[in-house]
């Protein structure tokens, strides 16, 4: 049985549907990706299992159904990482991280997970009370990962990490997600990036117009001709 | 100028803040501005002085303060559950807020004027020596008792904003809501506690309005005008901006009142805050520039 299930995901806005009825499994320790063009509804399954949006069929982890309020969700262990990041500008480095582990009580743990987001990423320790919102992007990037990190998650939903930074950055950032992964933490990741993202990932959904249309294993879909063309910029023969 | 003017001008500023911090907080995190509170001050002095005179001794000022301070409260928790969150299920627009702000204010004003518009009620005073001597002035004790509760309370209010897990959460819902309930944060119970402290806030400002006065319908919407005014000024939303914004109004109010006289003085803060927002339309601390309502 796989860690997470989807089963039968229905969402709508309003009068429109915009995921009709999709099925997904998150192995447990690996790193599942969801690829698709723009407004195909990658963002919207995420929210859908963060309980931002309304929907029918059955999410479950470890098999118990997930409960519908976003903030017991994240009591569940499933935390997303936002598009754009949505770092809270204003507020210090170090509050940001500790907004992270909002649901934790104990401080002595809290200081313990902030210290392994800085060994992790020293830039973080060095700019700890610098208004986060004057961050460069990859700083906010990495900052918005290691708030969700600090909430201990069994899942990490992550929504388009490497979105408007620089190719370095963007490498970091998926060596960052292996890591991630090999600390032994779930992956959900979306991702617009195929090429970067298939190449990393166990498993890999793809989603077209709200429908899911293929899936396998990375390496499977890189060889795909199908997925080269619509997705990787390769031109079939 | 005095001492003695400019400690009753920073009393009277520091009222002026309990006011323009309720209605600060309420607007950083949903970002209309409460016209309501002014109605809640009103009904907060009535409550104040009828639970005073209701004994045959009268209970210390602390008792009746925190008696109407919980019950402004508790007013402010149903008027949220009344109106106000039926607009936040609907997500309507903000305007519908402000519509229905306005109108509770102008409900309660207008209940108070039909049972007790004829007459205006009076605290007796509440200290034996009504006046003490400092630095060859003289000051009215009242007005230092108001001074010293107002600014405690502001203490208070900052450090739980500023230094505790619960205030960190407020100021993330009012930065962005979205985001803080993917943090874990529950913020329909943010929501709440800030009404609920608002009108804790709404219930102590309106008793010491009615000691320091005295007690009619017009009293929280003839104030709320100048919390409003400290709050535009201090730069819509931030508490800190509003509280150094409304201490500067009360001196300066005081100071033209000795000067110049009551009449002409209301008309000229107004001048003061459109002259300050041409200059400096952020406000003193500069945040929440745009996405005023």
């Amino acid at each position: 049985m796989a860690l997470l299930e989807i089963r039968g995901l229905h969402v709508s806005y309003g009068q429109i549907e915009a995921i009709h009825g999709v099925d997904m499994d998150v192995d447990a320790g690996k790193i599942t990706v969801i690829i698709g063009s723009n407004g195909a509804g990658k963002t919207t399954i995420l929210n859908a299992v963060s309980g931002m949006v309304k929907h029918t069929g059955t999410i479950s982890l470890n098999g118990a159904a997930l409960p519908a309020h976003s903030h017991k969700v994240v009591s569940a262990g499933i935390v997303q990482v936002p598009e754009g990041r949505r770092i809270f500008a204003g507020l210090s480095v170090e509050e940001n991280l500790r907004l992270g582990a909002y649901l934790n009580r104990s401080a002595k743990e809290v200081r313990a997970l902030l210290d392994k987001q800085y060994e992790l990423f020293p830039r973080l320790k060095e700019r700890r009370h610098q208004d986060a919102g004057t961050l460069s992007g990859g700083e906010q990037q990495m900052c918005a990962i290691c708030r969700g990190l600090m909430a201990k998650p069994k899942v990490l939903l992550l929504d388009e990490p490497s979105l408007g930074l620089a190719p370095i950055i963007v490498s970091e950032v998926f060596e960052t997600i292996q890591r991630i992964r090999d600390d032994g933490i779930t992956v959900m990741l979306v991702e617009q990036n195929a090429k970067k993202s298939l190449s990393i990932c166990d498993y890999a959904y793809v989603i077209e117009n709200g429908n899911l249309v293929n899936a396998g294993s990375g390496q499977d879909l890189l060889n795909n001709a199908d997925i080269a063309s619509a997705y990787l910029g390769v031109r079939g023969e | 100028m005095s001492l003695q003017l400019i400690v009753n001008g920073i009393s009277l500023g520091a009222v002026y803040a309990l006011i323009a911090v309720g209605f600060a907080l309420v607007f950083s995190i949903l970002k209309f501005s409460n016209f309501a509170h002014g109605g809640m001050i009103s009904a907060a002095a009535y409550i104040a002085y009828f639970f005073y005179s209701a004994f045959e001794n009268p209970p210390s000022l602390w008792t009746t303060l925190i008696f109407t301070a919980i019950v402004s409260l508790l007013i402010a928790l149903l008027l949220d559950t009344l109106c106000y969150r039926r607009i936040r299920k609907n997500n309507s627009p903000n305007i519908y807020y402000f519509v229905a702000s306005i109108t509770f204010a102008i409900l309660i004003e207008q209940i108070l004027n039909v049972f007790f518009g004829k007459m205006s009620y009076g605290f007796p005073p509440m200290f034996e020596k009504t006046s003490m001597q400092f630095f060859s002035a003289s000051f009215s004790t009242m007005d230092l008792v108001v001074l010293v509760i107002s600014l405690v309370l502001l203490a208070v209010l900052m450090l739980l904003i500023n230094k505790t897990k619960i205030g960190l959460a407020i100021r993330a819902v009012a930065i962005d809501g979205r985001t803080g309930r993917l943090m874990g944060i529950n913020s329909g119970f943010i929501i709440l506690l800030t009404f609920a402290l608002a009108g804790f806030l709404a219930g102590v400002s309106g008793t010491l309005l009615g000691i320091k006065y005295s007690v009619y319908p017009a009293l929280g919407s003839s104030m709320m005008v100048k919390g409003f005014i400290a709050s535009v000024i201090g730069g819509l939303g931030s508490l800190s901006g509003a509280i150094i914004a409304a201490i500067l109004l009360g001196v300066i109010e005081m100071v033209l009142v000795y000067y110049l006289g009551s009449s002409i003085t209301p008309a000229l803060l107004f001048g003061i805050m459109l002259l300050f927002l041409f200059l400096r339309p952020q406000g003193i601390s500069g945040k929440f520039a745009q996405d005023k309502v």
